[in-house]
């Protein structure tokens, strides 16, 4: 694939200051130990422009070689150093800053798919069309599971129009099949951003203020054809606090990254199929509420805390007496009653159609609750010195520890013990690496001490 | 239909609980030596079954967890006994391997003055690592993954005598969770100790089967009929299933059942009536919200707040009406299916990221 990155920001910084030499050997190392080019992704400074890193083309940067780090085992097999650099990049996710921050856990989000011509481009195997289809399945049902109390609708740009693809809904498969006919979605014409947004963001405007409002668009485009001036769309969703954030297929353009810049989200430019995922999936986990404390200034200790009724609803079994459903009028006897006004509904959560309760069940509250007790990192062992003292096994899996040093000459990166050892800062149990990267991601529980 | 599976099994060893089910004063007692005979059964069927089973035991004792056996296992052929005419010699090594680990751990146990709470939550996570490791297929050991790489149908069997303890509805809850994910079932029999609201939501939310069992005595008919055929072969074989599961939660605050309950944005803790600051996470709610609340409240009187009970009381007439109308429940073993509630109790307002008001 032919690079096309073009970075705004970086040309900008060349005309008003030089970028130092050390600034360069800090990059390149930077992009090194990353081992995959980043380079473009632009994370939202909290000043803006200004704190946004200048950053070369992907050519201009040294480049990393991949080829180097991966070492044979002593059975020629390349298994266990790829393996390493798997685990090494999913350590890395585990090892974010570990200081509390505000989650939201209602979220109400948008997701506007680029339908346009531009999408049957095949730099990206199948097409742009069939993959963005894909990952946004995928991304779907992964947002559901950490966000169970959320919403999604979803937008389409062609034609120039935007077009409602599916409502909000807070039921996944709702939202799956409303994306599942590929032939309904072809792609034709030209993007518009601006119709796109507006669409969203008239869909949204009803929400409280305590559940967060978020746009995420796939943009495969390098244009948009707008009725108006589409800053003024970009106005009214800094006032509406509605955050966008954008995966670009393409490349960079000026304006999608003032969209994220200016409301608080994430821009990112995809280099790769991998890439492209990786950018749409650190969209997943539910975003700190640092822009509306920020919006709200100092004063406003606790912006987005409110109180919200909920309603618990009794769940009818399989085998009562069949009746009709408000939601889609259809015949069932398993379902769900609203517990203020007694209409039937098919799934929880969502809200009442009668009377719009929101209506969840408790397993749905438990769901977000490893958001907030999260179970803390554990410190990798870097040598045996009390060899007596150490397990023989993981205390997860009960899979024997190797004895010897995986990797002797590689120093200490990114939190890896060379031993596949890790222990639990309360229990003091050890841990191998599979069971430590399952138990933060997965099981949210730590084994030793049960919480 | 030719998948092999994988079965976890989680045996609550509680001293106490064992020693309180096997009192003559029981209507059917049951000592542990003799259920263990009837689950030595069961796990040989389980591995008679299908030469690729696979089998993993845990063992919940107080205060800890421990693996008691596992199919990986490397076998010590000098303790074992020798071969016997009589039993197949793979069933021995596993029984005898089990019954020595359990006599050894039962004995470490001493006799404290107070029991320690139950490992619970430890063995049934350590399964789930055991389960992720086996389909992972990534082990370090890279000789016998392929043959295990493909086992499509994890499930785990938790034997349990002990009530639920009210501290653990975090960590059961995300290992229900983080079971959905990997589609593990977890199955139930409960022998002893009570309803167990916990574990029938984890049978129900992972698609398994809770059975409280009537006759002790007979554990092992229950084990055969009910939990031996693996997952893909439920649909077929009549499985008995709960109909009764009540998710309504409790509210932090008087822990009364609530149909319509006042959920802080924060911490989500529940209330049964708009409150000014949140009891977990200190948040001060708006005043208007409060008002707006308050007026909008489901029938409350105006001038009194109204308590809880008054509040949810359309409700609560109508469901029996409903549930009475559905009630030949032929499939359920569970007779005593009394709506019960979610105790999630103070769990959340004990933990400590909270202190701030700002968890993440």
């Amino acid at each position: 694939m032919p690079p096309r990155r073009t970075n705004d920001d970086y040309m900008g910084g060349q005309s008003d200051s030089d970028v130092s030499m050390l600034d360069e050997d800090e990059l390149t190392s930077r992009v090194k130990a990353k081992g995959k080019g980043k380079a473009t992704e632009g994370r939202k400074g909290d000043k803006g422009k200004s704190k946004v890193k200048e950053q070369p083309y992907a050519w201009e940067a040294s480049y990393t070689r991949t080829w180097e780090t991966v070492q044979e085992d002593e059975a020629g097999s390349l298994h266990t150093a790829v393996r390493d650099l798997i685990a090494k990049g999913r350590r890395r996710r585990l090892l974010a800053p570990a200081e509390a921050v505000r989650r939201t856990i209602i979220r109400h989000l948008i997701l506007v798919l680029d339908l346009s011509s531009s999408m049957m481009d095949r730099d990206m195997r199948p097409t742009r069309f069939d993959l963005m289809l894909q990952y946004a399945r995928e991304f779907i049902a992964e947002w559901f599971d950490q966000n169970p109390l959320g919403q999604i609708g979803i937008v389409g740009m062609r034609g120039g129009i935007g077009e409602r693809i599916g409502e909000m809904s807070g039921n996944p498969q709702d939202v799956l099949r409303s994306i599942a006919e590929r032939h309904k979605l072809e792609p034709v014409g030209e993007p518009s951003l601006q119709n796109a947004i507006e669409m969203a963001r008239s869909s949204m405007s009803h929400l409280p203020t305590n559940s967060s409002r978020e746009i995420t668009i796939i943009f495969g485009s390098l244009t948009t054809c707008d009725p108006g001036n589409i800053h003024d769309t970009l106005d009214e969703c800094v006032k509406d606090k509605i955050r966008i954030s954008l995966v670009a297929l393409a490349a960079e353009m000026k304006i999608c990254r003032e969209l994220c810049v200016k409301t608080g989200g994430q821009f990112g430019v995809a280099l790769n199929e991998g890439h492209f995922k990786d950018l749409l999936f650190e969209l997943i986990p539910p975003p700190a509420q640092r822009a509306l404390t920020r919006a709200n200034g100092p004063g406003a200790a606790n912006p987005a805390a409110d109180l919200i009724m909920m309603g618990f609803p009794t769940r009818l079994p399989v085998t009562s007496q069949p009746s009709l459903c408000v939601c889609h009028g259809e015949l069932k006897s398993e379902g769900f009653l609203c517990p203020r006004c007694l209409a039937k509904v098919c799934d929880v959560p969502t809200d009442c159609d009668i009377c719009g309760l929101m209506i969840v069940s408790s397993p749905h509250l438990a769901r977000s609750y490893h958001h907030l007790f999260p179970v803390k990192p554990y410190t990798p062992i870097t040598n045996l010195d009390d060899a007596t003292s150490l397990s023989a096994t993981c205390y997860g899996c009960s899979v024997p520890f190797q004895e010897k040093v995986l990797q002797p000459n590689v120093p200490l990166v990114d939190g890896i013990s060379p031993l596949g050892r890790y222990r639990c800062p309360e229990c003091e149990h050890d841990f191998c690496t599979e069971c430590d990267v399952f138990i933060h991601d997965v099981l949210h529980c730590c084994p030793g001490c049960g919480k | 239909m030719d998948n092999a599976s994988h079965l976890g099994v989680v045996l609550d060893l509680s001293p106490k609980q064992w020693h309180l089910a096997a009192q003559p004063s029981n209507p059917h007692p049951i000592t542990l030596v003799a259920s263990l005979s009837h689950l030595l059964a069961f796990l040989n069927a389980h591995i008679a079954c299908k030469d690729e089973n696979s089998l993993a035991l845990f063992g919940a004792l107080p205060g800890k967890s421990v693996m008691l056996y596992s199919s990986t296992m490397p076998v010590n052929e000098e303790e074992i006994q020798p071969a016997d005419a009589n039993t197949y010699r793979p069933f021995k090594v596993m029984d005898s391997t089990i019954m020595k680990h359990i006599v050894s751990e039962v004995e470490a146990l001493g006799e404290p003055e107070v029991e320690e709470p139950i490992g619970f939550v430890g063995a049934l996570t350590k399964a789930m690592c055991y389960i992720n490791r086996v389909t992972n297929g990534s082990t370090s050991s890279t000789s016998r993954n392929d043959d295990l790489a493909t086992l499509p149908d994890p499930r785990i069997l938790v034997i349990s005598v002990s009530p639920d303890q009210s501290s653990s509805y975090i960590p059961v809850m995300n290992l229900i969770f983080s079971a959905q994910k990997l589609k593990v079932t977890i199955d139930v029999c409960k022998i002893f100790g009570g309803e167990s609201v916990f574990l029938q939501q984890a049978a129900h939310l992972t698609g398994g089967s809770y059975i409280d069992i009537d006759r002790p005595d007979a554990i092992l008919q229950y084990l055969m009929m009910s939990f031996l055929p693996p997952p893909g072969l439920r649909q077929l074989i009549s499985v008995p299933t709960q109909d009764k599961i009540d998710f309504r939660a409790a509210c932090f605050c008087h822990k009364n059942i609530v149909d319509i309950g006042f959920v802080c944005s924060v911490c989500l803790s529940i209330f049964c009536q708009p409150v000014p600051v949140c009891s977990t996470c200190r948040t001060k709610f708006p005043i208007k919200t409060l008002q707006r609340l308050n007026a909008s409240r489901p029938n409350a009187a105006p001038g009194s707040a109204g308590t809880p009970a008054r509040s949810s009381t359309p409700a609560r007439t109508a469901t029996p009406a409903i549930s009475a109308n559905s009630l030949p429940r032929s499939t359920s073993i569970n007779p005593a299916a009394v709506p019960r509630v979610v105790s999630n109790g103070s769990a959340p307002a004990t933990s400590s990221p909270m202190q701030n008001g700002e968890p993440r």
